[in-house]
């Protein structure tokens, strides 16, 4: 119960804070990321999917999924260097999450390839083991990312 | 504490380049592997490395230019070859009526669905290659009455066909191996076109994916069953096994009932049926899985043994395994059969002529003529030319040889691909070029003293 107050309070807190250090709201390539990070998720579950019951539909479906993943991506970087471009604050802690991500894309566009091999192999094993640390990489860039953040905004 | 987060992050960041470093040299490895040398992988006995899997699997096409004006194949001395016709729209197969006329098939496969990005990469490459042609979908016939090589008829025997590639005579029936049926004309000796409805034997293995899509024909000695080849429906089942339901395999389609049965399976792409004369077996070429490495699997020349399991999509060459295929089944790899001989890899062969007759130079008397459509997948290209495996006692009995080679110019472009073979009346062989859309009719060289050099 005392835990669940906390969390609100810590929510709260947060988005008002955001509120007061971003008037213009959250940029548009961390939006876009999330979507390319979310595909990603979703080709991790079609492929263990697979894993468990090769059917070649979830094949299919991861590689499509990987492969939109990366075009959103690509919309990320080209979002992003507008950021850059135009002068806008970038917080300073978020360039840990710009290698962190840069690296899940770079894995993925392994990973796309492998998924494109013909048979069992596309996934089992390679493909599943991309995507695996694809997502790894995901959820540590996002810890680190907001640890940072959070102690850059209490120290800050 | 700001030096320190910045320590680590610089850690972090040197440790995930070294990591992206490793990644890329991995994948750049898997491109600079060439295939060894094809002489090795002829014959009984061919030489398998061990497989290998891609990043990006290789693919080395010869971009299509066509026939320059007044070039032509080469072929070895006492030979010689000259273009039977040209203005084609992509010609895949040929077949000589029993009156000696020619048809000529002029065909391109369906549309193929895109399922995976990886389909819309193979389009583009197909195109480059020269392989997305329009299709006609039509039978052109040629009439050559004094046997001098120069047609004097050209006409349109039948048109508005379905991705069309085998054809088969038996008495007054012609039969139409479509993509998708087996289609049935009248015929009378000496007509030159067909305008009368079809009708439907039975269906065959067809679209949506229809991955494979030449039917090949081939009407037993009596007449009373046709043998179609069946392609299978990807490249190692990557469409799931459903989509290989009675595919991969020879049919044997009786002619009065269109029933049928599976005579043989577990061959890819079986095309180029034909009787070996001596022993009257059923002979058939194969194009064998790709991806696996620029000298796997070799493609086949086989004899086709009633019942036989040849591998396909589980194991090939006997019991080597595939790790493409999941769930595998040992009780069929336990009885697959290895292939008679094997032409080498990639060269991809699409016609087959058991030669029985005597106008060629003795040394080409009793053997096959094989078509090497020609690689796309494999550095340095191999195929791309049509050679003669000779055979004594209905079985190959030595290396094969080169006989119609220059397709390919100095640069490695394609200015043809021979696919179809057939031997007309006059005991001269003939080879459909699908990029150069000519038909070759290679004959023995006039015998005077001092026989036409090879062009």
């Amino acid at each position: 119960m005392k835990h669940a107050t906390i969390t609100e309070a810590t929510f709260i807190s947060d988005a008002s804070s955001r509120s007061t250090t971003k008037p213009r709201g959250r940029p548009i390539h961390r939006m876009l990321a999330s979507f390319s990070a979310a595909y990603f998720v979703g080709a991790l579950v079609t492929d263990l999917v697979y894993w468990q019951m090769p059917d070649v539909m979830w094949e299919r479906f991861s590689i499509w999924l990987i492969v939109a993943g990366l075009l959103v991506s690509g919309l990320t970087v080209i979002a992003y260097v507008i950021d850059l471009a135009s002068g806008r604050q970038i917080d300073r802690p978020a360039w840990p999450r710009v290698v962190g991500y840069a690296v899940a894309v770079v894995l993925s566009l392994f990973n796309a390839f492998v998924h494109s091999r013909d048979g069992y192999t596309a996934v089992v094993p390679t493909g599943l083991t991309l995507s695996v640390l694809v997502v790894a990489v995901l959820i540590v860039t996002a810890g680190i990312g907001s640890a940072l953040s959070n102690r850059h905004r209490v120290g800050g | 504490m700001q030096a320190l987060k910045k320590l680590k992050s610089a850690k972090l960041t040197r440790r995930l380049a070294v990591l992206s470093v490793a990644a890329a040299s991995l994948a750049l490895a898997g491109c600079d592997d060439n295939g060894g040398d094809p002489r090795t992988q002829i014959g009984a006995n061919p030489e398998l490395p061990k497989l290998q899997q891609y990043l990006m699997p290789p693919i080395r096409i010869a971009k299509a230019v066509g026939w320059g004006k007044d070039e032509t194949p080469t072929v070895p001395q006492g030979l010689q070859v000259h273009a039977l016709a040209t203005g084609f729209v992509h010609p895949r197969s040929l077949y000589v009526l029993p009156n000696g006329d020619v048809l000529v098939v002029e065909s391109n496969g369906p549309k193929a669905p895109i399922y995976r990005p990886k389909d819309i990469i193979t389009g583009w490459v197909q195109w480059f290659a020269g392989a997305k042609a329009k299709d006609e979908n039509r039978i052109t016939l040629l009439r050559d009455t004094n046997g001098d090589g120069v047609p004097e008829l050209r006409t349109v025997f039948l048109d508005h066909l379905s991705s069309p590639f085998g054809v088969a005579v038996v008495g007054h029936d012609l039969y139409v191996a479509n993509t998708d049926a087996i289609v049935r004309y009248p015929y009378e000796d000496g007509q030159t076109s067909i305008t009368a409805p079809g009708t439907k034997l039975t269906d065959l293995p067809g679209g949506p994916i229809d991955h494979h899509w030449t039917k090949t024909l081939l009407a037993s000695p009596d007449g009373s069953k046709l043998y179609v080849g069946v392609g299978s429906n990807s490249n190692i089942g990557e469409n799931g096994i459903g989509a290989e339901y009675e595919r991969a395999a020879i049919w044997e389609v009786d002619r009065a009932t269109g029933a049928h049965r599976i005579y043989a399976s577990g061959v890819r792409n079986p095309t180029g049926l034909q009787w070996e004369p001596e022993t009257g077996k059923l002979w058939a070429i194969a194009n064998e899985r790709d991806e696996i490495g620029p000298d796997l699997v070799p493609d086949y020349l086989t004899s086709v043994r009633d019942g036989g399991f040849y591998g396909w999509p589980y194991s090939y060459y006997g019991q080597h395994l595939d790790p493409r295929i999941v769930p595998q089944r040992p009780d069929l790899v336990a009885s697959a059969i290895a292939p008679d001989y094997a032409l080498s890899s990639h060269v991809a062969p699409l016609g087959l002529a058991m030669y029985t007759g005597t106008a060629l130079p003795a040394n080409y008397r009793g053997g096959a003529f094989v078509g090497e459509h020609g690689s796309w997948d494999r550095t340095p290209l191999n195929g791309y030319k049509v050679v003669f495996v000779p055979f004594s006692g209905g079985k190959p009995s030595g290396p094969a040889q080169d006989v119609v080679t220059g397709f390919l110019d100095a640069n490695n472009h394609a200015r043809g691909r021979p696919v179809g073979l057939a031997v007309d009346r006059a005991g001269a062989l003939l080879i459909a070029d699908d990029v150069g859309n000519t038909v070759w009719r290679v004959s023995s060289a006039p015998s005077s003293a001092s026989p036409r050099p090879a062009t």
